[in-house]
């Protein structure tokens, strides 16, 4: 246990309050800014496709369209609307992010509280485990069990949760273990409160709270790792649309229309861009001291 | 502590952490190892299917799992199989049916050119990035700074790498579609590749310079009169520096996962490409191969990050890890 804990020691005011953290979330420039691009590509990939074409109806008398007042982003190679299949790959794409964000923080918080809990020889396993999952690049070890199990959405958001959860659950137990001399929990302690009671009602919410803050820190890399596997045709596959897969097949389009990789591209950036200005908000809302200078 | 005594515990932290790096290798020989276990079907009818016999027969497939060895218990084909990775032998490509080590040898040229260049761009891009931010700090070039890493930390490489293929090779002819692994070559896919870590670096040596400028120290200094830019580079750099080989040493996995992405984007001959398409062939010991060989390099390049970062901040020998938020941040 070398790094973790310092994210908790900074933050342990402003970590044990997470109303706290979404009011001095949305008071800092860029947690707005990034608040804003996310509640805008929630609203699109919730409401977006009852508004825009169906995204897999093909028509083979318009392919590769240019953008019109019909098709706003014109047509891709099979004569889909761009600009629906855009709409449907937030839903994929965000969808996806958010089911291996969720996955990583609970088993993180789970394998976490376990390993403090238990204690012993439970603890050194999961402990060994974290450590060789942290000693290898998660990438790599995501595109090994991609190229194990094989090319789907399913897989991929199996292989960035393998890869993903061992520091959350590194950040959980250390946070965990220094609830441990906490006043209020010695207190319960001391009126014969349970420990696994103790563990639930105590440490528990604090735990939560800065495993959703680092795993929000690392939103980002979820985004960009599945639109990257996507995009190698690991991911998601045909008709489905998603983002990376679009720019793939945009490629070979580049030199008629290309104007079809417009879309897709933007709507990663913006995507992962708003993960960053979240996470950098965070940052420095957990930890004043980043701030200055 | 005497002298003698902090010398010799000196000494005996190389050892101890090769022995560490060998044990992480070893764990993740019998992960990468398993993996090949939890692969759905069956191995012989790939490797047949592989050399274009469709529908095998049942004697052609009791012959060639006799032949990988499937009858011989699990222990065994891996003790078989980590002894012969570690002489760098990964068996054959159930693709081509040639021995793995040869066709590596033949990518892997390509993506050293490709990973080297990108190292060289991303340093040479990071470095005046980030000391001019920290030096220019809360005023416009830094502010400019700021924004124009973020939009690059928030692109996908393959974005990147679309539009550069666009602009540069379609619309002004520069560079070629199809690359050939070569130096002369290597420009478009490098400045693909080198732009996460190049901003990232930018954005993490900015800040690591902002917090040793705030050192009471420092503030001694300015007060007998140094300018910032000399408080930044004589005393600040050196402090900030640890933390950005930490993070630097990470980065290696980090471009060794990124080739897959570019060298497809560039159609490169590297093996991140070759292993690609070994994953959609379901190549399974290719797989096996590239992740092995990366998390050699990323092992490696920690090690090495990590003696080179005890030989200039001392502190570390006694507390096994620079104190503050960035050492945090670069251990991930």
């Amino acid at each position: 246990m070398t790094a973790a804990p310092v994210l908790v020691a900074r933050s342990a005011r402003a970590g044990s309050q997470p109303v706290g953290v979404w009011a001095s979330l949305l008071r800092h420039p860029s947690g707005r800014a990034g608040l804003a691009i996310a509640a805008l590509l929630a609203l699109v990939a919730l409401v977006g496709p009852w508004l825009t074409a169906d995204p897999n109806q093909t028509s083979y008398d318009t392919q590769l369209a240019p953008p019109s007042a019909e098709h706003l982003l014109g047509t891709d190679q099979a004569g889909r609307d761009q600009l629906a299949r855009v709409v449907a790959g937030a839903q994929a794409t965000l969808g996806a992010a958010l089911t291996v964000f969720v996955l990583v923080g609970v088993i993180g918080v789970v394998v976490g509280m376990v390993a403090a809990l238990a204690g012993g020889w439970v603890d050194s396993v999961i402990s060994r485990i974290v450590d060789l999952l942290l000693g290898m690049p998660s990438l790599v070890l995501a595109l090994a069990i991609v190229g194990t199990l094989g090319p789907s959405l399913r897989n991929v958001i199996i292989a960035l949760t393998v890869s993903g959860w061992a520091y959350l659950a590194r950040l959980a137990r250390s946070h965990a273990l220094g609830a441990h001399d906490r006043p209020d929990v010695i207190a319960a302690r001391m009126a014969g409160v349970g420990r696994v009671r103790i563990a639930v009602g105590h440490v528990l919410p604090g735990v939560t709270v800065q495993v959703a803050i680092a795993a929000t820190m690392e939103l980002s890399a979820i985004i960009l790792g599945l639109s990257a596997l996507s995009f190698l045709g690991l991911g998601v596959q045909p008709p489905t649309a998603e983002w990376g897969q679009m720019l793939a097949e945009s490629r070979f389009a580049l030199t008629q229309m290309p104007t079809l990789a417009l879309g897709p591209g933007l709507a990663v950036m913006l995507a992962v861009g708003a993960a960053v200005l979240i996470s950098e908000a965070l940052r420095d809302v957990v930890d004043p001291a980043w701030r200055r200078g | 502590m005497s002298v003698t005594r902090r010398r010799r515990r000196r000494l005996g932290r190389v050892p101890r952490r090769i022995l560490h790096m060998l044990v992480t290798l070893w764990a993740a020989s019998l992960l990468v190892w398993s993996l090949l276990a939890l692969a759905p079907g069956d191995p012989a009818r790939r490797v047949l299917n592989g050399r274009g016999v469709v529908d095998p027969t049942d004697g052609q497939l009791a012959a060639e799992r006799l032949a990988l060895g499937l009858d011989r218990p699990a222990w065994e084909r891996y003790l078989d199989w980590l002894g012969g990775a570690a002489r760098g032998d990964f068996g054959q490509s159930w693709r081509t049916g040639r021995p793995i080590s040869d066709e590596l040898a033949v990518y892997l040229p390509a993506t050293i050119n490709l990973t080297l260049a990108a190292l060289v761009i991303a340093l040479a891009v990071a470095l005046p990035l980030g000391l001019l931010g920290a030096a220019t700090a809360g005023r416009w070039p830094d502010a400019v700074i700021r924004v124009v890493t973020l939009v690059m930390v928030s692109t996908p490489a393959f974005v990147i790498g679309v539009v550069l293929l666009y602009v540069v090779v379609l619309r002004w002819g520069a560079g070629n579609v199809v690359a050939d692994g070569t130096w002369s070559n290597a420009w478009l896919p490098a400045i693909t590749l080198a732009a996460w870590p190049a901003a990232s670096w930018a954005r993490i040596l900015r800040a690591g310079l902002l917090e040793s400028m705030s050192a009471t120290y420092l503030h001694v200094s300015e007060a007998r009169g140094a300018g910032r830019l000399r408080l930044l580079v004589t005393h600040a750099l050196p402090n900030a520096s640890v933390p950005f080989l930490a993070v630097f040493g990470v980065s290696v996995g980090w471009l060794l996962a990124g080739a897959p992405v570019v060298e497809t984007v560039f159609t490169w001959p590297g093996i991140g490409r070759y292993t690609v398409e070994s994953i959609i062939a379901r190549d399974v010991p290719v797989v096996q191969a590239f992740t092995m060989l990366a998390v050699l390099l990323f092992v490696l390049s920690s090690l090495a990050v990590d003696l080179l970062s005890t030989t200039i901040d001392p502190r570390l020998r006694e507390r096994g890890r620079p104190a503050g938020s960035m050492a945090g941040e670069a251990a991930r």
